[in-house]
């Protein structure tokens, strides 16, 4: 006698493994293939779902943003210390690179656009090409890389850290909301920053390649004509999407930075965070530009 | 709040371990307004845990924590925060924002959660620093104090704007001896206008002057939160 219960009949039947190996028949060709391809599809759709993770989250926490600064009482006194603070920041600390990329910019695409148009017998159309290429689709990407180098990175630093260090806890410990306090500001803070600087940014770079191609010859006008025809070749519309654009470089710049801030995971470090949230920053930068171009 | 509810209650409170690490037993715990409960804990972060539990930062398995009368796990965020901030807390570790200057930092709850005037809450603020041995208000970052100096500033941090809980995790090995009874005295005032304490404590001798105002004692071991007699 062993203590070996007898095996019921049906277990003693030859069993088939299906994830075995490839079989001849369709569907263990299909199990065989999908074995194969499975790891390629499991990471494809590992990226595909962070990607939209974090468009979601964009979304989400803009709607957010905007809804709370809607509320009196979402604008307490740390928040608005913070506001003015990172806007300080955000103007103090781009201000310079501002003006000088707007004067390289202007040196090269005002005297090289006055330069050519004149060459081409095209002079009159000089206000016109300066504000469609320099102060409508150039400006606002500069503006954005430069408010992502210099404040952005800085946010999303500042903010990943004290959310890997316990800060972010802390502070919900003492009942201080987090999106209130740092990410509505902040954003708020590079919306208002956005147009400041897009606007600082556009006026150096007509005026330094005015002074660039006066200089030269390239244009023989008075700055009162220079700047009246490129005001003249403005329609309606530049008039509202240039703004625009400046406002919403900011605001989601600003709002990027934040949100890849405060979701940073416990296995992140410097190394990781920096790389992904410029990324990222860029990306909204872009996709803020090309949805303009295409609508108009 | 209704007169002679419990000010802290934690009923047959079960918290998730994913989330806290703390073991999902059953924790009961009865704080009265005025009443000062002395948590015996080793383990810092355990404590530190405890008290995330205690200010409804951690979701309950099972059971329900009720803060002056409202339970943590029916409210929205808004009045999350707002309950939160009727707790003054003291934190060990990773409390202090290198953003502001500390005195900002101890006055943001405050600043962050009342109308109050703000030279009223600095006048507070400063009254309170001159107790624990400032001479103002510490106004540089706190990266650049002491530990004995932050120990201060978070003793000023729990005890300004009048909470009605106290959540003190145990500071005693930074906090000046002369500041000891300071703090004592700032406890028992803020016991005897109605405000309950949740005082976590590493050794006997952190408390053992306050041993005789002390209602309620108990341990938090690894295994759970056991009563302890109150000598």
């Amino acid at each position: 006698m062993t203590d070996t219960p007898p095996l019921a009949p049906d277990h003693t039947a030859p069993q088939t493994n299906p994830f075995s190996g490839p079989q001849p028949d369709d569907a263990g060709r299909f199990v065989h293939l999908l074995r194969r391809f499975a790891p390629w599809l499991a990471a494809i759709g590992r990226l595909t779902r962070h990607q939209i993770r974090f468009t979601l989250l964009v979304i989400g926490a803009g709607w957010g943003t905007i809804r709370e600064s809607l509320r009196p009482n979402s604008w307490r006194r740390p928040v608005i210390y913070e506001f003015r603070a990172s806007l300080r920041q955000v103007v103090s600390g781009g201000f310079l690179s501002i003006v000088v990329t707007a004067t390289l910019t202007g040196l090269m695409v005002v005297s090289q656009a006055a330069y050519w148009l004149g060459f081409a017998g095209m002079a009159q159309m000089t206000g016109s090409i300066l504000v469609s290429v320099l102060v409508r689709e150039i400006s606002p990407i500069l503006v954005g890389i430069i408010l992502m180098g210099r404040s952005g990175m800085l946010s999303l630093t500042e903010i990943g850290m004290m959310v890997l260090g316990g800060e972010v806890r802390a502070l919900q410990a003492r009942g201080i909301d987090p999106f209130l306090a740092l990410v509505m500001p902040r954003t708020f803070a590079f919306t208002l920053g956005g147009f400041t600087l897009g606007m600082i940014f556009a006026v150096v770079s007509l005026l330094m390649g005015f002074v660039i191609a006066h200089s030269t010859g390239a244009i023989t006008t008075s700055v009162w004509t220079f700047f009246f025809n490129v005001l003249a070749a403005m329609t309606t519309w530049d008039y509202l999407i240039i703004p625009l654009k400046f406002v919403l470089v900011g605001f989601f710049v600003g709002l990027g930075s934040c949100i890849s801030g405060l979701t940073v995971s416990s296995n992140d470090t410097m190394a990781t965070i920096m790389p992904r949230g410029f990324a990222r920053g860029i990306m909204l930068v872009l996709v803020v530009n090309v949805l303009f171009m295409l609508d108009f | 709040m209704t007169a002679n509810a419990p000010l802290l209650e934690l009923r047959d409170a079960v918290p998730s371990f994913e989330e806290s690490g703390l073991m999902p037993a059953p924790y009961n715990l009865r704080i009265m307004p005025g009443e000062c409960a002395v948590i015996d804990c080793r383990d810092f972060e355990r404590a530190a845990m405890f008290a995330d539990l205690c200010s409804g930062m951690i979701s309950l398995t099972q059971g329900s924590i009720k803060f002056m009368g409202l339970d943590w796990s029916t409210l929205r965020d808004r009045q999350l925060n707002a309950l939160r901030g009727r707790i003054g807390r003291i934190s060990r570790s990773s409390s202090w924002l290198n953003l502001f200057g500390t005195h900002l930092n101890i006055m943001l709850p405050h600043l962050y959660h009342t109308t109050d005037p703000f030279d009223r809450v600095v006048l507070s603020a400063t009254e309170l620093g001159h107790r624990f041995g400032f001479p103002g208000l510490p106004t540089s970052t706190p990266d650049r104090l002491s530990g004995a100096d932050l120990a201060r500033a978070a003793c000023v941090r729990a005890f300004v704007g009048r909470p009605d809980l106290l959540v003190l995790e145990d500071i005693s090995d930074t906090l000046p001896e002369e500041n000891i009874l300071p703090f004592l005295e700032m406890m028992t005032a803020a016991r005897d206008r109605g405000c309950g304490v949740l005082w976590f404590v590493r050794s006997a001798a952190a408390w053992h002057e306050y041993r005789k105002a002390v209602n309620i004692h108990m341990r938090l071991l690894d295994e759970g939160l056991f009563p302890m007699r109150v000598v």
